[in-house]
């Protein structure tokens, strides 16, 4: 690996310990996929911010980070936390995790990531560009961000991720460099306009194409669709990059005549949606994985206007806070039926303390609800959702 | 005997290896404020040079190295065959030595060992290395596998190569030379072959063999002597249902592709 002499002294240490450290992480993962040397990124998202996930280790981590001085060098945002800062006690959060997290947020803040935390922020506070060098952690926000804006990030831990961003700078391999971006299988997907098929589409193909690289034929997705199809892609496989023929940036730069194609259609999506259903009654609804957009929140309060709140499931509707406070008229409907949960989600938040049994329309919480959460998972159409509750 | 590995995460460290055989989750595998080992294998990490093929499982095992850090409970190093993300992070951000690209079958439970991770190297100490030469011998398109007495001292009943030690001021082929001779009654000349020394560890002993390859005219009848019970002259295939010395196919394998 090719370290520039500027790099090579910040390993030496001629830039601090934390700067040390920060390029020592960076370099020890590089040294794993063979990278060749660094590259500039323009902005980095990072996960490990639910104290629920990284635990006592790694608040003892951060502690130690903004002691030592950690700062980030370009625009950083965080992924969601395990409780909505302000209405925890409405998640049934103990006040001992509440102060743990909340210092968590706090100390993120001090170096300098915005404490904006969501796992879509590429629809706000962080959007990278066409062709732009990043470090994002977050499977579902980093292959969106590959895949539909075209800006370049490899699957980044979160301790990778805070040391690129201290650093300005990542390993240069995998899926910074134009040949490890090109299609490796076609999907001819048959399916029909619901976000909800979008979700078992790419759950679908998760289960076919492992870490491969998929170009889709026959859709037209939007940013729910491209969302949602993200997620269920990466939690399902390992996808980290995917093509779509006519809206993805780079899906006409590759030479496809060659690929293998792959029908998706009806039953392919039966096996998926049998895949991540284990359960068909609920203690809690929730929505928003990953988080709901304006757009999303607009089409739930349509379904829910007029109607009232039936029988004792819970619902929650999680998102970020900056969306959250954009919505108001919508959240006042969404708030008859449950609480409209800031900067956290059912997969990062301690449910599992209060539920067993929790319903879905994101395929990716259908993966991570029995593994993370101990729940038995029901994954529906928003619109059948709605009826459990209306 | 010095291995020579890759640097992961810097620093020096002396101590006693704990190895275990599977890949190891540290979320769940290892108790982050004790050091207490939670997989089939009982034992401590803290303190210990830490062994085992690569880490697996859950991102957060990187905190749980952390953990063990600020416990007082971590590994004095860690040594992988292959290292993945999870691990070499914790080990970073632990301030824990660690090196890859070892042989980690060479490393027993109990080594004392000195790891210098700065320079990606870890010295076995107090383990005897002994070298020796082992040989292909070709009669025609046949190679010769002698059968050890079960009262050997090494690799007991196992089928072997024509093996044995390098003496005082002998090089690697002329030790080859002296045990076909002494072992099989037949006299060869220049070897036809040779590759990089291979390196197999049996309990506190490590070999560090020279593999060989000679060629004798088809129908030359070796006379076996004591050292072993049994000879048959063999092609690859019929390898498959002899209990081996470690890693005699792959220098068949490999040397007889030279010829």
């Amino acid at each position: 690996m090719q370290l520039t002499d500027k790099e090579q002294a910040i390993l030496d240490g001629e830039s601090g310990e934390g700067a040390q450290k920060a390029m020592e992480l960076v370099v020890a993962l590089g040294k794993i996929y063979r990278a060749d040397g660094l590259v500039d990124i323009t902005s980095a998202h990072l996960s490990g911010a639910s104290y629920k996930t990284i635990g006592d280790g790694g608040l003892k981590y951060l502690e130690d980070m903004v002691a030592g001085g950690a700062k980030v060098s370009v625009n950083s945002t965080l992924n969601p936390i395990g409780m909505d800062r302000e209405r925890w006690s409405e998640m049934h959060i103990s006040e001992s995790f509440a102060v743990k997290q909340n210092r968590i947020v706090e100390l993120y803040g001090m170096m300098g990531i915005q404490k904006t935390c969501s796992c879509t922020p590429y629809v706000g506070p962080n959007v990278p560009k066409l062709g732009d060098h990043v470090a994002w952690a977050e499977s579902s926000a980093l292959s969106f961000v590959n895949s539909m804006i075209g800006a370049r990030t490899n699957r980044e831990g979160g301790p990778g991720a805070l040391a690129a961003a201290i650093l300005g700078k990542t390993a240069n391999y995998g899926l910074h460099k134009t040949e490890n971006r090109k299609p490796t299988v076609i999907i001819e997907a048959d399916i029909g306009d619901s976000l909800f098929e979008h979700s078992l589409l790419g759950q679908a193909v998760g289960m076919r194409v492992g870490g491969g690289i998929p170009y889709y034929r026959g859709i037209k997705p939007g940013i729910e669709e491209g969302k949602t199809m993200a997620a269920a892609m990466a939690a399902a496989g390992a996808v980290a990059m995917f093509h779509v023929e006519g809206v993805t940036p780079e899906a006409s730069n590759y030479d496809i005549s060659e690929l293998e194609v792959i029908h998706i259609g009806k039953d392919e999506l039966k096996d998926a949606y049998e895949k991540v259903n284990t359960v068909d009654d609920v203690e809690l609804i929730a929505l928003g994985c990953p988080h709901l957009t304006e757009k999303e929140i607009h089409e739930i309060a349509s379904l829910l206007k007029g109607r009232k709140k039936k029988g004792d499931t819970e619902i929650w509707f999680c998102t970020s806070k900056a969306i959250r406070d954009r919505c108001a008229d919508d959240v006042k409907i969404l708030e008859e039926f449950g609480p409209v949960l800031a900067d956290t989600c059912m997969v990062v938040a301690p449910i599992e303390g209060t539920f067993s049994r929790t319903g879905t329309n994101s395929c990716k919480a259908g993966n991570y609800l029995p593994t993370l959460c101990s729940q038995k998972a029901m994954c529906r159409d928003i619109v059948d959702l709605m009826k459990v509750i209306s | 005997m010095i291995l020579q590995g890759r640097t992961i995460s810097r620093g020096k460290a002396v101590g006693e290896v704990i190895k275990l055989e599977e890949p190891l989750s540290f979320l769940g595998g290892v108790d982050g404020a004790t050091g207490e080992l939670r997989v089939e294998k009982e034992g401590n990490v803290a303190d210990r040079v830490l062994v085992f093929p690569r880490g697996k499982g859950s991102t957060v095992g990187s905190f749980v190295m952390y953990d063990l850090m600020v416990h007082g409970k971590a590994p004095f190093a860690v040594i992988n065959s292959s290292a993945e993300t999870i691990v070499a992070t914790g080990a970073v951000i632990s301030s824990i030595p660690m090196i890859d690209s070892v042989d980690v079958d060479l490393l027993h439970d109990g080594d004392k060992v000195i790891v210098d991770a700065d320079r990606g190297t870890v010295d076995i100490i107090d383990v005897n290395v002994i070298e020796c030469s082992s040989s292909v011998l070709m009669i025609g398109d046949r190679f010769l596998m002698l059968h050890r007495p079960s009262t050997a001292r090494s690799y007991p009943g196992r089928w072997s190569l024509v093996s044995g030690k390098m003496e005082d001021g002998e090089s690697p082929e002329d030790t080859a030379r002296r045990e076909i001779m002494e072992e099989t009654g037949i006299m060869v000349g220049e070897s036809s072959g040779t590759m990089d020394a291979l390196i197999v560890r049996e309990n506190d002993v490590i070999w560090k063999v020279h593999p060989f390859i000679f060629t004798v005219p088809d129908g030359t009848v070796p006379r076996i002597n004591s050292e072993n019970t049994e000879y048959r002259l063999c092609s690859i295939d019929d390898l498959d249902g002899l209990e081996l010395v470690p890693l005699t196919k792959d220098a068949i394998v490999k040397l007889t592709g030279m010829i």
